[in-house]
């Protein structure tokens, strides 16, 4: 039963766009597509739409030059690309919500060069350290949840953003304990299967996806993976969604027992505290949730959170990707490799782009693997 | 060959047998077999001291190079494969040795060579291969610490100087001597890669430059590039220099006089520490097969 649970996840990826449509059908609902994780998919959830993430498909892209600079990530290219090739043409309307400029632009070219009944962008505040951050984003999801009323002509009640918010919350917090399992010394999933249950969350109805995990819930503590752990390693970076480095990296001799990215433990990691003014609740956890590094600024506070999560979850050694040209994630880069020394974690770096060189990764993640536990034996 | 067809690129392939040494008086015979991008090294150990070995070019099938460098690392020794107790692979064809129980990086099997080559006070190798450049931190055992290796392009690495032999028609062996030869250093040319680099310097070749300064420059842009990489990782003394292009002089003094740090001299040809460290780390394999560690 594990085994075809992590199916599912791994059947609803690789069948995104398949299921969307089905879905689609299924309801008669809307569905909009959202590229960045601070878009709150509460209030969308509240309007009765499904919001579902924009991602891309790790092919090299051919078709963004004209749209797009190509000294920005590939992950803005890519996204790009997959709406210019077609891919998302069942989705109704397209929401971004401020992280980045290369995010932006994608959110623009899009807007502009894709057939969309709708896109609205939110202006999520920078500047999460001021205290004036969480009152002004509410304000912003107030024009958000305007514009949603008036484009489809229904108004989100209270009720509605109640149903939002657990939803959400109901969804991090399952996924929450099953990264509990992942602390075991011999944890019960490895880092792609996380991987897999946290990318397919994003992609898919989170009620249907929330039920699967309640069954995963009950069998885990059954589960024998029947493999050695090996090496426990984090990875920490901007998003990362390439499947096929981490099942390559944990057929070397180690789990990925954590990790720190958007397609990962800092999608879930924070709940919407219920109260009664809704949008300020929401508000309040888009502004405090665990932060992309474009806006953790003045303070590193994402780098505490890293540190915690490398002692909470037993990491040897952590694998710092970032994905080129992603310069918020760059800066962060000496202070975060600086901080988990201190608490004698080693870091290695790695440079992501739309595909990676797998054959010059492997010797580098092998030595490092090698460097942590692999030969001490042999000396 | 005429000099029309000449390879200027080729380096000299040789194996070399150590006189006074017996392998049935070893108790334990290990091997190391590295298949790196441009050049594959096989090196044989009598308990733990070097006993044979072969450099040669890699060819297109990294299985068969390895048998030929292995082959040819024992001849006329009497010695058969079936009698090495324990053989590791190494470098990028390392999962290609049909004989190697077990692989390791190359990036281990550096630093444990340079620690047998060049003794333990060695902090900081600088392996320079035929397609990347690894600077590695290690401690006094010849345990990797840290490391780095150069990103995506060819420059600063051996092929790289192999390519522009072929360009000024100049051997390889005597390319750093050339660049030597000037008297004032020019300006280096582009090291963000190895055609662009190339064609810098056809461009200063027609603007009517000798050779020597246009292999000054090239020679330069490369030292350049390794210096940022050893810069990230950090430089302790003793450092040292390994692979093929440990052996051209115009890279190693450059490194010397930039980075105002002596290298230490080889006792051996640093090409084959990759090979050296792999056979090591055979015969501490071996013993632990047979109950020794």
């Amino acid at each position: 039963m594990t085994e075809e649970i992590f199916q599912q996840f791994r059947d609803w990826i690789d069948n995104r766009h398949e299921y969307a449509k089905e879905w689609k059908e299924r309801t008669n609902k809307k569905i909009i597509g959202y590229l960045c994780t601070y878009v709150p998919e509460e209030i969308l959830y509240a309007a009765d739409m499904l919001p579902v993430r924009i991602l891309g498909s790790h092919e090299p892209p051919t078709v963004t030059e004209p749209y797009i600079f190509a000294m920005f990530c590939h992950l803005c290219r890519d996204c790009l690309a997959q709406g210019l090739k077609g891919r998302f043409n069942y989705i109704d309307g397209i929401v971004e919500g401020q992280s980045c400029l290369h995010l932006r632009q994608t959110f623009n070219a899009w807007r502009l060069h894709i057939p969309t009944n709708f896109a609205h962008y939110i202006h999520i505040p920078h500047g999460i350290q001021n205290p004036h951050a969480i009152p002004y984003l509410a304000q912003e999801l107030a024009k958000f949840k305007k514009t949603l009323e008036d484009w489809t002509g229904k108004k989100i009640t209270n009720e509605g953003l109640d149903k939002g918010i657990k939803i959400m919350n109901k969804n991090r917090e399952l996924m929450r304990k099953v990264h509990e399992y992942r602390k075991l010394d011999n944890p019960k999933i490895t880092g792609i299967e996380a991987m897999e249950m946290v990318l397919s969350s994003q992609m898919v109805d989170k009620q249907e996806h929330s039920k699967l995990l309640n069954k995963l819930l009950e069998e885990l503590p059954n589960r024998n993976l029947n493999r050695n752990p090996g090496t426990r390693l984090m990875i920490i970076g901007s998003e990362d969604d390439d499947r096929v480095f981490m099942k390559n990296v944990e057929a070397l001799g180690a789990t990925f027992v954590i990790e720190e990215h958007c397609t990962g433990s800092r999608y879930l990691w924070d709940d919407v505290v219920p109260s009664e003014d809704r949008l300020m609740a929401i508000a309040s956890r888009y502004v405090n949730r665990v932060p992309c590094p474009s806006k953790d600024w003045p303070e590193f506070t994402r780098i505490q959170h890293a540190v915690k999560l490398a002692k909470d979850f037993n990491v040897q050694g952590a694998l710092v990707i970032q994905n080129k040209f992603c310069d918020p994630h760059g800066i962060e880069i000496p202070p975060l490799r600086e901080a988990l020394k201190q608490v004698g974690v080693q870091t290695y770096p790695l440079e992501f782009d739309v595909t990676v060189p797998w054959g010059q990764f492997r010797t580098r993640v092998e030595a490092f693997l090698e460097t942590l536990t692999g030969l001490e034996e042999l000396f | 060959m005429s000099e029309k067809s000449k390879e200027f690129w080729r380096w000299r392939e040789y194996r070399h047998t150590m006189p006074n040494m017996d392998w049935h008086d070893a108790k334990m015979v290990t091997a190391g077999v590295d298949i790196g991008s441009v050049g594959s090294k096989a090196a044989v150990m009598l308990d733990g001291e070097l006993y044979t070995y072969a450099a040669m070019r890699t060819g297109g099938v990294s299985e068969e190079t390895a048998v030929k460098a292995m082959n040819w690392a024992i001849e006329e020794t009497g010695l058969k494969t079936e009698d090495i107790h324990y053989v590791v692979g190494t470098g990028y064809g390392r999962v290609n040795v049909p004989f190697a129980k077990r692989t390791i990086t190359e990036i281990a099997c550096h630093a444990r060579g340079a620690h047998y080559i060049y003794g333990p006070t060695v902090r900081t190798v600088l392996d320079i291969g035929g397609q990347d450049c690894k600077a590695i931190r290690c401690d006094e055992k010849g345990k990797v610490m840290s490391f780095l290796m150069n990103d995506k392009c060819a420059a600063g690495t051996g092929r790289g100087l192999e390519v522009f032999a072929d360009l000024i028609r100049t051997p390889i062996e005597e390319l750093g001597k050339t660049s030597l030869s000037v008297q004032d250093e020019p300006q280096p040319v582009s090291n963000t890669c190895v055609i662009f680099a190339k064609a810098e310097s056809v461009a200063l070749l027609r603007q009517g430059w000798p050779k020597e300064k246009v292999s000054a420059a090239y020679h330069l842009a490369m030292v350049n590039r390794i210096i940022d990489l050893l810069t990230k990782v950090g430089i302790e003394k003793d450092f040292v220099v390994t692979g093929g292009v440990a052996k051209n002089t115009g890279i190693v003094s450059r490194l010397e006089r930039n980075l105002k740090l002596k290298p230490l001299e080889p006792k051996l040809d640093p090409i084959l520490a990759g090979a050296i460290g792999s056979a090591l780390f055979a015969k501490a394999l071996y013993e632990k097969e047979i109950g020794l560690r």
